[in-house]
């Protein structure tokens, strides 16, 4: 099935933005502007848009600390956001947290996670707080392949199996925990740990935005008519390293070509293009996140640190 | 006035707020059809409230920390039970990491009106994963407020304000202290975070007691009284973060000598905070230095003999305050 032209441009939209945005963190974070760490997901930003697209915007989502695609897709300011990660007080957290743990409440972005693995028995409090609220919503808990180890991930699909939560577990399955593949890690497939718990799961190409988008939104009707938890993993690659300076020794350089190759805005464009869209209209789309981003670094390095003050110490 | 148990005060300060509030939840391993609470606290809730406001779990401390961590992100207020004190050690990264900085990661977003219940304590045999107070651990972590009740009046109090408090509390119940009872009013009161007690006036020697510890104060009181004629003022500060400086100095003030008296162990325990500040904010009215009475610094044994020479009791802490004053 196609998707309509708005949704395909829309789709191509964000995962620009994702990949802009990110170019433009790495660029600071070059220049000794960012200060603290950065985790880009340059390359997966697919699975955060694809899913993300998917909800509606009363839904809740808990992004990892590989999370900014994720929250800029779900409608996070970039302006805010930027400013946020070189710690200025106009930032989301008002500049004290970075980039790794972002809380947006206006989108229903309920925080990202430094400690991997702690999303899960949140995610659950916020799916039962939903049921027992009678909210047609849903929660979205996004994870690493290697996060699928932790006790709290098992422990979480129980309590969503046996309470019927509505939620979706989203496995961003990047073959890599920081520098260990996922294979010498477990000899179980991430998705199966799910199947134990009777939850509904897909799997998807994770470069494939189209593929990701209409399995998630297949997944997101069924969790709200059946009341029952999923979980959807979706395969693909970071480019860049575990942090932003990380030379990654550890990968092959067939396997990063392979997967560059890959690139999931390359082939959604390719495949707009196959639609008869004009280039004209992707320009536009570009052309529009470029702006973004360059209003974004604007403001971002326009703002002010925070200064201390007592009311800060609890 | 009425006297009712510990527990009682508890079950009837969340229940008031349960029919309040649909948003207030307790949620726990054996809080509902099972056992109502493995000290019979939430005994009567279930029935009286249901699925959607008593929930039963698997045992997953991490997961039913969550769940109140969640909900409370989602404007609701649980009370998280844990069944005993110690197994919070399983969920310390939902303490540490998450509860306590939501606020402050949040850049003032989110807060949460949480409240995990801790029943600790010895005295039962119950050795080493069963007896603990652990309250001093949770003192260095900034976003955690913590209430420590000695009795039914604070209790319920004291639960009601944590309830409704929009911050993360940790509330320390002594299993010694479940059935024991003390006068409590019918109709509704709250006691805020941060005013202490005087629980005795005297003008000798100040005590400040912590939780079960204060009835040992002042059982020690009374003798100290009769036998060496020693008028002692007991302090309950009922709540350590925050913590009522003020209270305790002003009877330093009183009394130039500062007895604390705690059954967490005395290596880096609430004493020795309370000894620094006291230091720090009324040296000039100490005659004698600060004397901390705690647990001896090792694991909760199973064994009475041990159990007893490790846990402060009366004889203990007279032998101690004889000592201390050279009576």
């Amino acid at each position: 099935m196609d998707l309509d032209k708005d949704l395909s441009l829309k789709l191509l939209e964000k995962m620009l933005l994702a990949r802009k945005f990110e170019e433009e963190v790495y660029d600071l974070a070059k220049k000794g502007v960012v200060h603290g760490s950065v985790h880009l997901c340059i390359g997966e930003e697919a699975t955060a848009v694809g899913t993300v697209l998917a909800l509606d915007k009363d839904d809740y989502i808990l992004p990892t600390h590989r999370g900014h695609g994720q929250a800029l897709a779900k409608g996070a300011d970039p302006k805010r956001f930027l400013a946020e990660i070189i710690a200025k007080e106009t930032g989301l957290c008002k500049g004290r947290v970075g980039s790794m743990h972002a809380f947006d409440r206006e989108n229903n972005n309920l925080g990202a996670q430094g400690i991997l693995g702690a999303q899960f028995p949140i995610s659950i409090g916020v799916s039962l707080a939903i049921k027992l609220k009678k909210l047609d919503s849903i929660v979205m808990c996004f994870f690493g392949d290697g996060t699928s180890n932790q006790g709290t991930f098992f422990e979480s699909l129980n309590f969503a199996d046996i309470w019927n939560l509505p939620i979706i577990f989203v496995c961003i399955n990047n073959l890599y925990g920081m520098g260990t593949r996922y294979l010498d890690t477990c000899k179980v497939d991430v998705n199966k740990k799910a199947k134990i718990f009777s939850i509904m799961t897909e799997t998807a190409d994770g470069n494939d935005v189209e593929e990701i988008y209409l399995k998630t939104k297949k997944l997101v009707s069924r969790v709200k008519k059946e009341k029952r938890p999923a979980l959807i993993e979706c395969y693909t690659y970071r480019w860049l390293g575990h942090s932003a300076f990380d030379n990654r020794p550890y990968r092959p350089k067939e396997e990063v070509d392979k997967w560059k190759k890959m690139c999931p805005i390359k082939r959604h464009i390719e495949k707009l293009k196959k639609n008869n869209i004009k280039d004209k209209e992707i320009n536009s789309v570009k052309d529009k996140i470029d702006k973004i981003i360059a209003e974004a670094e604007r403001f971002a390095l326009d703002s002010s640190y925070p200064i201390f003050d007592d009311s800060m110490e609890q | 006035m009425r006297e009712i148990m510990y527990s009682q005060a508890l079950r009837e300060a969340m229940s008031e707020e349960m029919r309040k509030d649909s948003n207030v939840l307790l949620i726990g391993e054996d809080v509902g059809k099972g056992y109502r609470g493995v000290f019979g606290v939430s005994t009567g809730m279930f029935e009286e409230f249901g699925e959607s406001q008593i929930i039963d779990t698997p045992i997953s401390e991490n997961t039913i920390l969550g769940t109140g961590i969640g909900t409370a992100l989602m404007g609701m207020k649980p009370i998280v039970e844990m069944m005993f004190e110690d197994f919070i050690a399983v969920c310390f990264d939902g303490i540490l990491n998450q509860a306590a900085k939501v606020k402050f990661m949040s850049g003032d977003q989110f807060n949460l009106n949480l409240v995990v219940r801790l029943p600790g304590g010895s005295g039962n045999g119950t050795g080493p994963h069963h007896s603990q107070c652990l309250e001093s651990i949770f003192m260095s972590i900034p976003g955690l407020k913590i209430a420590l009740p000695s009795n039914a009046y604070d209790a319920k109090g004291l639960l009601k304000t944590s309830i409704n408090l929009g911050e993360p509390v940790l509330f320390f119940e002594h299993k010694k202290l479940y059935k024991t009872k003390s006068e409590v009013p019918e109709e509704e009161y709250s006691i805020p975070f941060g005013k202490g007690k005087i629980v005795k006036e005297g003008s000798d020697l100040t005590i400040v007691a912590l939780s079960y510890m204060v009835n040992v104060a002042k059982e020690s009181a009374l003798e100290l009284e009769n036998k060496y004629g020693l008028d002692v003022e007991i302090i309950d500060p009922r709540t350590i973060v925050p913590l009522d400086i003020n209270i305790i100095g002003d009877s330093v003030k009183k009394t130039s000598k500062l007895v604390t008296l705690e059954e967490g162990i005395l290596r880096g325990g609430v004493g020795a905070e309370i000894c620094s500040q006291i230091n720090e904010k009324f040296f000039d009215y100490l005659d004698y230095p600060i004397k901390r009475i705690a647990s001896k610094n090792m694991s909760v044994p199973m064994s009475p003999l041990l159990e007893k020479a490790m846990i402060p009791n009366k004889d203990s802490v007279i032998n101690e305050i004889k000592e201390y004053l050279k009576l």
